[in-house]
């Protein structure tokens, strides 16, 4: 049995770089990150997802535009910044090396 | 009498709430404030939790119903989690900054320049406490610190305006423009 308390951070490391991901895919808003990932082992909220979403704007990985929503007030909607998709590109690379390592490591 | 509701202003959206959700919400809205501190960009976070928690119980409001409570507040913020800082990745370089920041006159809410702002930033010390001593020092000098802050302010770089920041009063915006002017004309600092 795994331990729980192994795992979490693996995830929270992970949630970059997988938040990265969605938004490398369109332009989504917070609530669209929210059910990419509602269901899978990085479930996650808002409490955690703006706090990660403003570091990644000052990191100049993301931006995010004003989008007029039909209910409500508008709405920010984030964007991968070319850097963003060049870290996404060297996250991927990295995330599928060490797969390969893992592999070849056999067990 | 009796107080029924309190309007709020959440960021973008404006919704009344009752005494007990409106005290709820004041809490979860400090104790966020409290988890950002030392985040470089508090405000944009707590503007966008504010919105959230206003999305939240509008979508939970029963048709009609136009004054929040506990009931649409409670699970709005279960949903919305407490406020988890990421995990900084340029956290080493962050710690560094206070230390390798330069010496820099810092505009907003300066007196004259932001020289003894910008001092008290590098050394870490109290601005105010560092302004009285200065003027003890024009007192003790006879005007003589004035010159020691004259150049000061020209060899000083400034520190970038914080976004959408302005020099606060009208002093500092005219000697941020004309310490500014000098160093063109004579090209002291790049």
């Amino acid at each position: 049995m795994i331990v729980e308390s192994k795992l979490a951070p693996i995830r929270k490391g992970l949630l970059e770089f997988l938040v990265l991901r969605i938004v490398g895919t369109r332009s989504v808003y917070v609530p669209d990150i929210l059910r990419r990932l509602a269901g899978t082992e990085f479930a996650t909220q808002e409490g955690t997802l703006y706090p990660l979403l403003s570091k990644l704007r000052r990191e100049d990985l993301v931006q995010y535009d004003w989008q007029e929503s039909d209910a409500g007030p508008p709405r920010k909607y984030y964007r991968l910044t070319d850097a963003g998709r060049a870290q996404l590109a060297a996250l991927d690379d990295y995330w599928n090396r060490i797969n390969r390592t893992i592999a070849d490591l056999g067990h | 009498m009796q107080r029924i509701s309190v309007t709020v202003r959440l960021n973008r959206s404006t919704l009344q709430f009752d005494d007990a959700a409106y005290a709820r919400l004041e809490t979860y809205l400090a104790e966020s404030a409290s988890l950002l501190e030392g985040d470089p960009d508090p405000q944009e976070i707590l503007s966008d939790l504010e919105q959230a928690v206003a999305d939240q119980c509008t979508r939970r409001l029963r048709p009609g119903q136009t004054v929040v409570t506990l009931a649409e507040l409670v699970p709005a913020l279960e949903e919305i989690g407490s406020v988890q800082t990421p995990t900084a990745s340029a956290a080493p370089e962050q710690t560094m900054r206070p230390t390798s920041r330069p010496l820099q006159q810092v505009s907003e809410g300066a007196v004259i320049s932001g020289v003894c702002q910008g001092l008290a930033r590098y050394f870490g010390l109290n601005v105010t406490a560092l302004r009285i001593f200065a003027v003890l020092l024009l007192l003790l000098t006879g005007g003589g610190v004035i010159l020691v802050y004259l150049a000061l302010m020209l060899l000083f770089p400034f520190a970038p305006l914080e976004p959408n920041g302005q020099p606060l009063r009208w002093l500092p915006a005219r000697s941020r423009a004309f310490a500014e002017f000098l160093a063109r004309k004579f090209s002291l600092v790049s």
